[in-house]
């Protein structure tokens, strides 16, 4: 009688026990805005060399912090390069495969039936929430803040941000009507379905990714040869394809 | 149900099942004593014990990573012994069986403190020393408690959100359960398959909050009888 | 040999019971809350707080003076408390079997079924079984543990009235069959008087008198106004009188009328039991009364206890114990010595066993 009760919890172990633990994957930390490109990358990528690879996608200061407590990622890729020198200065990157090579740009999106007719950076002022991810740590909401400040609207525009977590999180509301505009990347908005893009941002921050192996990776040889696939000539095509600017030659 | 969501659920379940399993040694040898000391210790104890049931999630999520940080003591010993926690499915399974721990702890206690003393004393006189009169006494009288707290605790532990994402973030694969999943595909505006996942675990806490229900009813007409 | 001297703190006294018991069948006499109980968990080891020294057939299983505190489960002490504490999982043949140990005696447990009559119980539940049943499970389990004592706290009268008094026939079939000793706890002193060989009174956790049974009887009227004085009769069955109606039950020389019964064998031997209350007295010759049990006998004394007095008097061979108003005993003059008649009706008498 008594042991009806824990039967119905051991097949539930037996079944959840039985799954295999990890497998020597590569686990990449990638900034949220590399969500779709670094996804076809790693498949591609596995395809090639049968490595498989993982993604945890994410604000890249929210993944910065959890590879600074320990985490046991293989490759970060950070949307800018404060972040990746911080890690570097605490001894968690192998400063010499690190790579510089992807910038984006900054755009302000509303939704695709939006009434709001917005041009200039001073219309802004007419839209009474925005969102932006973290201006305090995450790298997009830094940049769109940087671009403000230096058209001194920021202190004016302020009260009306709605931090979110990273930069695809402050797409959503926008996509799903609950906030009216949104400061994101040019490629964020190029996947959205139902945003459009109010109107490109000009001359604003220089937006630079970085990407390098971590030096508490265990599988380090399959990390220093994924940060090479992405920024060679397999990754740069695919970047540009989703609407990145890469740099310099190869 | 699309793979993705059917690994998250298996993640989900084996995370809840390996902690909920991990704590109940320790949960219902925590019960029995607390169920039989009297005193300001045993209140102090009690209250360290359900710290996690009143403080928020984060906070416990906080202290776990601060003491597990790498360049923390514990941390360290960690490190040395080449064990990694932070960021890993362990720590999936590390925050939830802490916030889990008084659930399960609860219950078991009010089934011990329910079971008469001198049944205790009556197997103590015929012969059994005390944790024989634990295993054959205290145990058969009091297991429908601890199944409920074990009950309990394994739908917190599916459910766990804040001290997970703390010390486990959310690797989709890796750390990734429902909760933080719903969260995370929230957040990304993909509602629908938020959705999906919320279904799957309507039906989850359905069963569980049933099964306890259940096995209460029965436990009180035991009681009545 | 019991040898007791203890001391344990209650929240409403102190109990200090000091006595060496010889005989093997000891009675604890004394009103509710005496310590009747607290005594015997004080032996079974059941009370931490307990000091002093116990000695049981010579070995010491407790001399705090000394640091030696047996746990319970090493005292070899068969418990059997008031409300029997049958362990509600398990089934009776599981209660039984708790504490036997792994080398016990081989048909230790049959034997205790069998001189219990639990036979037909062993499959069921304590949740089900009546009062007295769950007192024979309790008695058969303690048995199976082959103690050197026994400890039985009898079920309070209050309780369960049906209940008094069945248990002893099942007591003296373990005392004599089995040759296990045992400290009884009762409100009854008839039964007392007719199982055990010493007596303890016990008041507010002092011994008030520790002897022969008989003699524990006068102590007893005195302190216990709960007390009971059950006349126990012990005989051999005879054939039956008259037109079968009635059956008779021959005690030494006496033979008193009972009641007839389908299943009563002559010469069988059977105890019966006459309430106190249902023992008329007569400072003259009885006659013309319908009463078929008339003797003459002499009173040997009178107590009084609040309105009650109870009257000894030997009768027919017999010690017998009546209990009247005191108004009653003073106005028929019932001193020591006085000769009297004593009737008792053939339905006054119960059938124990």
């Amino acid at each position: 009688m008594p042991k009806t009760g824990f039967a119905l919890l051991l097949p539930t172990l037996l079944l959840t026990l039985g799954a295999a633990d990890p497998k020597p994957e590569l686990l990449v930390f990638g900034a949220a805005s590399l969500t779709e490109s670094l996804q076809e990358l790693g498949k591609a990528y596995e395809a090639t060399t049968g490595q498989r690879v993982i993604f945890s996608f994410g604000a890249s200061s929210d993944l910065a912090r959890q590879i600074q407590a320990g985490a046991p990622a293989d490759v970060f890729f950070s949307a800018d390069t404060a972040k990746m020198e911080a890690l570097e200065k605490a001894g968690l990157v192998r400063a010499g495969d690190r790579r510089e090579f992807l910038s984006n740009s900054l755009v302000v999106v509303v939704a695709s039936n939006s009434k709001f007719r917005l041009t200039t950076a001073e219309d802004l002022v007419n839209v009474p929430r925005i969102a932006l991810a973290d201006p305090a740590s995450v790298p997009s909401g830094i940049y769109a803040k940087r671009w403000l400040s230096g058209l001194g609207l920021w202190e004016k525009l302020e009260p009306k941000v709605v931090p979110t977590l990273d930069v695809r999180s402050a797409l959503a509301p926008v996509e799903n009507g609950a906030i009216p505009a949104a400061i994101v990347y040019r490629t964020d908005a190029a996947i959205a379905k139902s945003a459009r893009i109010a109107f490109a941002v000009e001359n604003g921050p220089e937006i630079l990714y970085s990407v390098a192996p971590l030096a508490g990776s265990k599988n380090s040889k399959a990390a220093g040869e994924f940060v090479l696939f992405l920024s060679g000539p397999r990754g740069r095509a695919e970047f540009v394809r989703r609407g990145f600017t890469v740099r310099g030659a190869q | 149900m699309p793979a993705d969501d059917l690994s998250i659920l298996l993640l989900t379940l084996r995370a809840a099942a390996i902690a909920t399993l991990l704590i109940l040694p320790p949960g219902i040898l925590a019960a029995w004593h607390l169920a039989r000391r009297r005193g300001a210790g045993r209140t102090l104890i009690e209250t360290i014990l359900s710290l996690p049931l009143v403080l928020p999630p984060t906070a416990v999520g906080l202290l776990l990573l601060e003491a597990l940080r790498r360049s923390g003591p514990l941390g360290r010993l960690l490190d040395r012994a080449g064990i990694e926690i932070l960021f890993t499915w362990k720590a999936v399974v590390l925050a939830t069986a802490v916030m889990s721990f008084p659930l399960l702890v609860r219950p078991a206690r009010t089934a011990f403190e329910e079971i008469d003393p001198r049944l205790l004393a009556m197997g103590r006189s015929l012969g059994s020393g005390p944790s024989s009169v634990f295993r054959r006494v205290a145990l058969p009288l009091a297991w429908r408690g601890i199944l409920v707290g074990t009950l309990l605790a394994f739908s917190r532990a599916l459910g766990e959100f804040g001290a997970t994402i703390m010390i486990a973030g959310s690797i989709p694969g890796r750390t990734q359960t429902m909760a933080l999943a719903i969260f995370q595909r929230t957040q990304i505006g993909q509602d629908a398959s938020a959705m999906r996942l919320v279904g799957v675990t309507v039906v989850i806490a359905f069963a569980a909050v049933w099964t306890t229900e259940i096995l209460m009813r029965r436990r009180t007409q035991k009681a009545a009888a | 040999m019991i040898e007791l001297d203890v001391a344990l703190p209650l929240p409403q006294f102190h109990l200090r019971v000091a006595a060496t018991l010889e005989a093997d069948t000891v009675a604890v006499l004394g009103p509710s809350g005496s310590g009747k109980t607290s005594l015997l968990e004080t032996i079974a080891g059941l009370r931490p707080k307990a000091s002093g020294r116990i000695a049981l057939g010579g070995e010491v299983v407790m001399d705090t003076a000394r640091g030696v505190f047996l746990p319970p489960e090493r005292r070899r002490v068969g418990y059997v408390p008031q409300d029997s504490c049958l362990f509600p999982h398990l089934d009776v043949r599981g209660n039984v079997c708790f504490g036997m140990a792994r080398g016990a005696r081989a048909g230790i447990f049959d034997e205790a079924v069998a001189i219990l009559e639990i036979a037909p119980l062993l499959d069921r539940f304590p949740a089900t079984l009546s009062g007295g049943e769950r007192q024979r499970v309790a008695l058969a389990r303690a048995i199976a543990t082959e103690p050197r004592l026994l400890l039985l706290d009898e079920p309070l009268a209050a309780v369960d009235p049906l209940l008094k008094g069945k248990i002893l026939p099942y007591l003296l079939r373990v005392r004599d069959g089995l040759e296990i000793p045992f400290l009884y706890v009762t409100h009854n002193a008839g039964e007392a008087r007719a199982a055990a060989r010493e007596a303890l009174v016990l008041r507010e956790g002092t011994v008030m008198f520790a002897g022969a049974p008989d003699e524990a009887l006068r102590s007893m009227s005195l302190v216990d106004p709960e007390a009971r004085f059950d006349n126990i009769l012990s005989g051999l069955l005879g054939k039956p009188r008259g037109i079968r109606e009635t059956g008779s039950l021959l005690v030494g020389e006496a033979i008193f009328a009972v009641p007839a019964e389908e299943t009563a064998r002559p010469g069988a031997g059977a105890v019966f039991s006459v309430a106190p209350e249902d023992v008329l007295v007569s400072t003259r010759p009885l006659e013309g009364i319908s009463a078929r049990n008339v003797h003459s006998g002499k009173v040997i004394s009178c107590e009084a206890s609040g309105a009650t007095a109870w009257i000894r008097i030997t009768a027919g061979g017999l010690e017998w114990t009546a209990r009247l108003t005191r108004s009653a005993a003073q106005e028929l003059g019932l001193v020591p010595g006085r000769e009297v008649w004593i009737a008792v009706k053939t339905h006054a008498f119960r059938r124990l066993r």
